[in-house]
């Protein structure tokens, strides 16, 4: 079957300042990794050791400085700027620690907002992301807005939304950073589902025990995977 | 996405800051309630005016010596050969003559008016004559120098104040002291219009030969003015110049001024228009104003949005697409502020017209309001550029980060 994602020898550089003030951070100093359809790895590391970064990358929100990547098999280097956007939007799915849920949306609106882009008609797109919510056990939520919301009801509504894209491939910054034990359960519990059900995730944490409820743990350690990378 | 989708969200997010977004707008609602009330009040105003200036003169061409070389107009007349050549433009020629007469309002009290030498039967030939009372001189009456006259409103009321002047005598007398009767058979009506004020002096109208025969500076056959009413459907600026012509041949350049209403007309479209032009200068500087306002709510709009444009971003909206997003924000905010002015002017101009007597018709064409909202669309078009293009390029993991 082919991988997902399968990264080879990929590197970041980023330069700040200029001239001979230029400062270089290595945030990824050649990572191999490779994460196969129905996979739930976890992503850990020490703070700076460039879990997003390698998110990002993987996400195509950024590209590598050195290195080759695929998603899905395909080669993205060299694609355009509109082109990465419609592969961002039809094959990742994205969950942030800090939601991202546009306040003045109620949570249909919120979770409907990718199919925007992929001009899906209003009724249609209204249709899928209350059968998303309703996957998340929140279809009794539609019409609240965010400000309505417990943290890990907030976060259930932002799985919703990657998962009305139907991505190949979830991705989720520390889902559970900005929630009390009590949500963590909920949404990580909503993870595992997901995973019962042939999902795809990838997932940045920093706790032991979230990252043990994975199948496999990945760490990274300056810019380099040190353990679980293929 | 679809533009009507881009609508959808631009509305939204402009309901969801209501009061920021009317303060916004008002320089763009100033802007094009000016454009458009000074659009419509400059048509309603040639409306007026064209309306009043052909009740009172119609559609004619004047005739004049120029008096411009310090000379009595005297030495200059227009001759009856003159006329015989006017006939066979297709126009009612109509010659008068005039001097100045005076009247005793009280014993010992002399006052002037003006005697006007006419063809009999005028109202005939200048619809713009319009008799009051009793009737105009007929063409034998004139023709044989009878000792009658029609009076003008203002000259009724004065020579004859609080009494009826139809049938009355009335005693006048020429500068040199020589005294002149004349049996009154009428009284034209008051001149209307905002020109009326013009047209309402005190004259004495008695047949040409009798005027000839009985002023003592005036000669036989010599006429100060003729006024040459236009047939229907001829061409004004097209006889004008033939008038201009015959007299130019007969007595070369400049001797003559040949004017028409037309010509009055078109010195006063000149004006309105130089008032339209600096009525559109103000209204340009407010929307300049008002688009400079446009794009500093926008470029806050952007900053306050950052992270709501990453997550777009994240979630699969290119970079066009957001840029889109922005511009049309900024053309549906201008737009409502074009409708609001479209709607404030429109209420100005419809309470001018029922208030002031002035303005007749209300004029408010479909041309001028389609104007206003493409100004105020191009407006948010123009100033919604840079915000848009700030916020398309906003790198998105850059602007999640935000906060
Ligand atoms: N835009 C940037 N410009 C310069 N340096 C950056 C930039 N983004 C990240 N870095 C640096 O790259 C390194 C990796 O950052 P990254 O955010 O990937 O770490 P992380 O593992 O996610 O850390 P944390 O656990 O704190 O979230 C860090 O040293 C960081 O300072
Ligand atoms: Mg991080």
């Amino acid at each position: 079957m082919t991988p997902v994602v399968e990264m080879r020898g990929v590197t970041k550089v980023y330069r700040s300042g200029s001239g001979a003030r230029t400062v270089e951070v290595h945030a990824l100093r050649g990572v191999d990794l490779a994460i196969q359809p129905g996979e739930y790895v976890a992503l850990m590391g020490p703070s700076g050791s460039g879990k997003s970064t390698l998110m990002h990358i993987i996400g195509l929100l950024d590209s590598p400085t050195e290195g080759e990547y695929r998603l899905g098999g395909e080669p993205v280097r060299g694609l355009s700027e509109a082109q990465l956007a419609r592969i961002r939007n039809q094959r990742v799915g994205f969950v942030f620690q800090a939601f991202f849920l546009l306040p003045r949306l109620t949570a249909l609106h919120n979770v409907a907002l990718p199919l925007v882009y992929r001009g899906v008609p209003l009724a249609k797109r209204l249709e899928r992301a209350r059968a998303a919510l309703e996957a998340v056990g929140l279809g009794d939520r539609l019409d609240h807005l965010p400000s309505e919301l417990s943290g890990g009801q907030k976060q259930r509504v932002a799985i919703a939304r990657a998962l009305v894209q139907e991505p190949d491939l979830l991705l989720a910054d520390e889902p559970t950073g900005n929630l009390d034990s009590q949500s963590s359960e909920e949404v990580l519990a909503l993870f595992d589902a997901l995973h019962r059900q042939g999902k795809t995730i990838l997932m940045v944490t920093h706790e032991y025990e979230v990252g043990a409820r994975a199948q496999r743990i990945v760490r990274l350690r300056d810019g380099r995977v040190v353990e679980g990378g293929v | 996405m679809s533009p009507l989708e881009n609508f959808r969200m631009a509305f939204e997010s402009l309901l969801g800051n209501k009061l920021r977004s009317f303060l916004a707008l008002l320089g763009i609602v100033i802007g094009v309630f000016a454009v458009t009330a000074m659009v419509s009040l400059g048509q309603m105003a040639t409306a007026g005016i064209t309306q009043d200036l052909e009740a009172i003169a119609g559609r004619s061409i004047f005739v004049q010596p120029n008096f411009n070389e310090g000379q009595d107009f005297t030495s200059a007349p227009i001759r009856e050969e003159d006329l015989v050549a006017l006939q066979t433009l297709p126009v009612q020629v109509i010659p008068q003559l005039f001097t100045s007469l005076q009247y005793e309002s009280r014993p010992g009290e002399r006052r002037s008016l003006q005697l006007q030498g006419t063809p009999g039967d005028l109202p005939r030939l200048d619809p713009t004559t319009r008799v009051a009372r009793g009737r105009y001189f007929t063409e034998a009456e004139a023709r044989g120098g009878l000792a009658v006259a029609v009076l003008s409103d203002r000259a009724a009321r004065e020579l004859f104040p609080g009494r009826e002047a139809v049938g009355q005598v009335a005693r006048l007398y020429y500068p040199g002291g020589s005294r002149l009767e004349l049996t009154v058979v009428g009284v034209l009506e008051p001149p209307s219009g905002i020109f009326g004020g013009l047209g309402s002096s005190a004259v004495v109208f008695a047949p040409i030969p009798l005027v000839w025969n009985t002023a003592p500076n005036l000669r036989r056959g010599e006429y100060a003015f003729v006024v040459l009413s236009l047939k229907k459907g001829a061409d004004a600026r097209q006889v004008t110049q033939q008038v201009r012509r015959i007299f130019e041949s007969r007595y070369g350049k400049g001797k003559y001024q040949v004017q028409s209403t037309e010509s009055f007309q078109d010195t006063l479209r000149s004006v309105t228009l130089i008032l339209q032009a600096l009525l559109g200068a103000i209204a340009g500087l407010s929307l300049l104003v008002g688009g400079i306002g446009i794009m500093n709510i926008m470029l806050v709009s952007v900053t306050e949005r950052t992270r709501e444009i990453g997550l777009r971003k994240a979630l699969g909206a290119t970079s066009a697409q957001v840029r889109q997003q922005f511009l049309i924000e900024a053309v549906v905010l201008t737009l409502v502020g074009g409708v609001l002015g479209v709607v404030l002017a429109a209420s100005l101009l419809f309470l001018v017209t029922a208030t002031v007597p002035f303005f007749k018709v209300y004029i408010l064409s479909p041309l001028t309001v389609l104007l206003a909202l493409a100004v105020s669309a191009l407006v948010g078009l123009f100033f919604g550029v840079w915000p848009a293009a700030r916020a398309a390029a906003l790198d998105p993991i850059e602007a999640l980060r935000y906060e």
